[in-house]
């Protein structure tokens, strides 16, 4: 099997380009236009509310950081979904694994406590990523060996790993203290602030750099956009992947195993979940408690989404729905409006892009008409 | 102690605890049925819930808030056949974002009406229908009828007509036109098509009465068993109601048999817990008992069942 790409390279059609890209910022533009008529409607100013997620998000280099620190598990959670549905595979249980990545990162990180960050940090990552993926892997197997919907099982482990968190921070793991949580990371178990680099002198020099809480768990993410776009253009596994998402019976009659490839596609995306629960606790939290994500699991179905599962893409999308999430607070201190509103475009988005498909097949129709007259 | 778990009341809560699964898997099963994946059941259930609570707070009728919550129900869910019947969206996807905009709706909609997020006042839950006397202390038959009161006499309203729906459900999928029409629009909707029966039509309807269905599931949950609507309160149950229909088999009355099962962990966790002293067991594990009974089912059992042949399929007129 070759790693060749599906389709003979063709000069670059901007119009495509144009055409892909056009949709989703459509999307995110009507989401946007409908939620400022909810709260229009529900008496609210949306002008005002937007000004402010506005400030919220991008206002002040610390506002910034603000987003940066909500899009970095997002980008790793939207690479986790969006390399699942690459396979047409839908890990909407991301959350679940999430928690477990969480949990192995805050668990081994006070483990091992007095070891140099060189070794903690990737040791952090690896079992955060194994974590994740073994959460994925039981209802991998029920997918690939009788085909249970992954949809449930998925979502079956997430309330279970919800609750063995719960249990834990009350439990084997709880610190000393009224409050139901892990003890503190160890210095070199936490991922640093991107400002914490930098000189004092430099950070005086250079103001945008002071980022507040953004840590450098954002280089994690965007490492991991790279390596997962890479693998699913160059290698044989994403080869794989793609394969099967495309066409499983194609797939398996040129000698791919359909169940093996579903195996590995939902712990992969699995993994990626569970990074994303390590940077939260290691740069965010440095602890573990059971609310520690704020269904970082679930948006990164609708970053997916809007990046139409492209590992690049993943970036901005993030960064959009990382940018509402920090500004949603500023929004309900300064205009009032509840953040829930948050959640509502981000289903408008899910909504518009899913019905994107409407839209090319109306121009395909058009052209299908206009082409056919011709002749 | 086995005594004091094996009671009445254990199978009335497990029949109290099945009825809002039951009502929105046989939701799903005609859902599916028709042809379109329904995993929106969980934010359907949530708006039915809220709906139920709010205008029950409003007008201090729990019936009309029973009304409410199933045309709640129907409303967000004609937003799903809108997308994944006339556009073609994905099913899966929609019912997604279905979810999502429920959590979203509910939540907003909590807030600027009662100004502040989490749970709302109570109400008054509806009582159950029937109040007999019965007490164990005596012979044979006054234990009899003690089990029988206990067990199934002793229900709020919603629960006996989750037990109706699914029999005339049952019937009517298998014994109407309507039914046979249903079943083959998830099997062969080009067949339904080219007899001049509406494939759009047949779907909007399937959907729509299975939004009608988890509504009624959330008005049950709210109105009836816990008295007051807390944000995301559906936990999950949305999901467990699709494990329901598929170990159900398509079927009404499977799925409720099925959401029986379901019930009877979830009563017996509860009960479980009373006991927590003695077991020395976090609740947390109790907690978790549901979602792990539906993959051990969803592993065990249905790998033979299959479900409709046309089910995600959107369908598009030649």
């Amino acid at each position: 099997m070759s790693a060749a790409e599906e389709r003979p390279a063709a000069p670059r059609d901007w119009a495509s380009i144009a055409q892909k890209v056009g949709t989703p910022i459509a999307s995110v533009v009507l989401a946007i236009l409908i939620g400022s008529l909810i709260m229009w409607i529900s008496g609210y100013d949306p002008v005002a509310a937007f000004a402010a997620l506005y400030q919220g998000a991008f206002g002040t280099p610390k506002a910034f950081g603000d987003t940066l620190l909500k899009s970095t598990p997002l980008i790793l959670a939207g690479l986790g979904l969006a390399y699942g549905f690459r396979a047409n595979l839908f890990n909407i249980g991301a959350e679940g694994q999430l928690f477990m990545g969480g949990l192995a990162a805050a668990w081994l990180g006070l483990m091992l406590a007095g070891q140099p960050w060189f070794v903690s940090l990737p040791l952090l990552i690896l079992a955060a990523m194994l974590a994740g993926a073994a959460w994925a892997f039981i209802p991998a197997i029920l997918k690939a060996r009788i085909g249970a919907h992954e949809v449930i099982t998925t979502m079956m482990f997430t309330y279970i790993a919800r609750y063995l968190v719960s249990w834990l921070v009350v439990g084997p793991l709880k610190s000393p203290g009224q409050i139901p949580q892990t003890g503190l990371l160890p210095v070199e178990s936490q991922l640093p602030r991107i400002q914490s680099l930098f000189s004092e002198a430099t950070l005086q020099a250079m103001p945008f750099l002071k980022l507040g809480r953004a840590h450098t768990g954002i280089f994690v993410a965007l490492i991991a956009a790279v390596i997962v776009w890479l693998v699913l253009k160059y290698t044989t596994l994403g080869y794989e992947n793609r394969a099967v998402g495309y066409n499983p019976f194609a797939a398996e009659t040129g000698g791919i195993s359909v169940q093996w490839t579903t195996v590995k596609a939902l712990c992969i995306s699995g993994a990626l979940a569970g990074l994303a629960g390590a940077v939260e606790v290691m740069g965010v939290h440095h602890r573990l408690f059971d609310q520690f994500s704020s269904g970082f699991g679930f948006t990164g179905i609708a970053v997916a989404l809007l990046a139409k599962n492209h590992p690049i893409a993943v970036v901005p999308a993030a960064l959009l729905f990382g940018a509402l999430s920090a500004g949603g607070g500023t929004m309900q201190l300064m205009a009032d409006v509840p953040q829930k509103i948050i959640l509502i475009v981000q289903a408008l988005v899910i909504f518009f892009v899913a019905a994107e498909g409407i839209i090319t097949y109306f121009i395909k129709q058009r052209q299908k008409e206009v082409t056919s007259h011709a002749g | 102690m086995l005594a004091d778990i094996i009671t009445p009341d254990l199978f009335a809560a497990a029949l109290r605890m099945a009825t809002p699964l039951a009502l929105a898997a046989i939701g799903g099963t005609i859902c599916e049925r028709s042809g379109v994946v329904n995993i929106a059941l969980e934010g359907i259930m949530l708006c039915g819930a809220f709906a139920g609570v709010a205008v029950t707070l409003a007008t201090g009728n729990p019936w009309l808030g029973i009304v409410a919550a199933v045309l709640a129900g129907v409303a967000i869910s004609a937003i799903h056949a809108f997308t994944s019947i006339n556009l073609r969206s994905d099913q899966v996807v929609s019912g997604t974002a279905i979810n999502i905009l429920a959590l979203g709706v509910t939540g907003f909609l909590m807030e600027i009406m009662y100004g502040h997020p989490g749970t709302t006042d109570s109400i008054n839950t509806i009582r159950s229908v029937f109040r007999f006397e019965s007490n164990a202390d005596g012979g044979f038959v006054s234990t009899v009828w003690h089990w029988i009161n206990g067990i199934f006499l002793s229900h709020t309203p919603i629960v006996y007509m989750a037990i109706i729906i699914a029999f005339v459900a049952q019937w009517a999928m298998y014994n109407t036109r309507w039914g046979l029409r249903l079943r083959a629009l998830g099997e062969h909707p080009r067949a339904v098509d080219t007899v001049g029966v509406s494939v759009l039509k047949g779907r909007w309807v399937a959907v729509l009465m299975s939004g009608a269905l988890a509504g009624l599931a959330g008005a049950n949950l709210t109105l009836e068993q816990v008295g007051s609507f807390t944000e995301n309160m559906t936990n999950g149950r949305g999901f467990i109601a699709l494990a329901a229909n598929i170990f159900g088999r398509w079927t009404p009355l499977g799925s409720y048999s099925a959401s029986l099962l379901f019930g009877f962990a979830d009563a017996l966790q509860i009960k479980l817990q009373i006991f927590r002293g003695q077991i020395d067991i976090p609740p947390q594990f109790f907690l978790m008992l549901p979602y792990v009974l539906t993959v051990v089912v969803l592993a065990g059992v249905v790998g033979r069942s299959i479900g409709p042949a046309a089910v995600g399929k959107p369908y598009e007129k030649k």
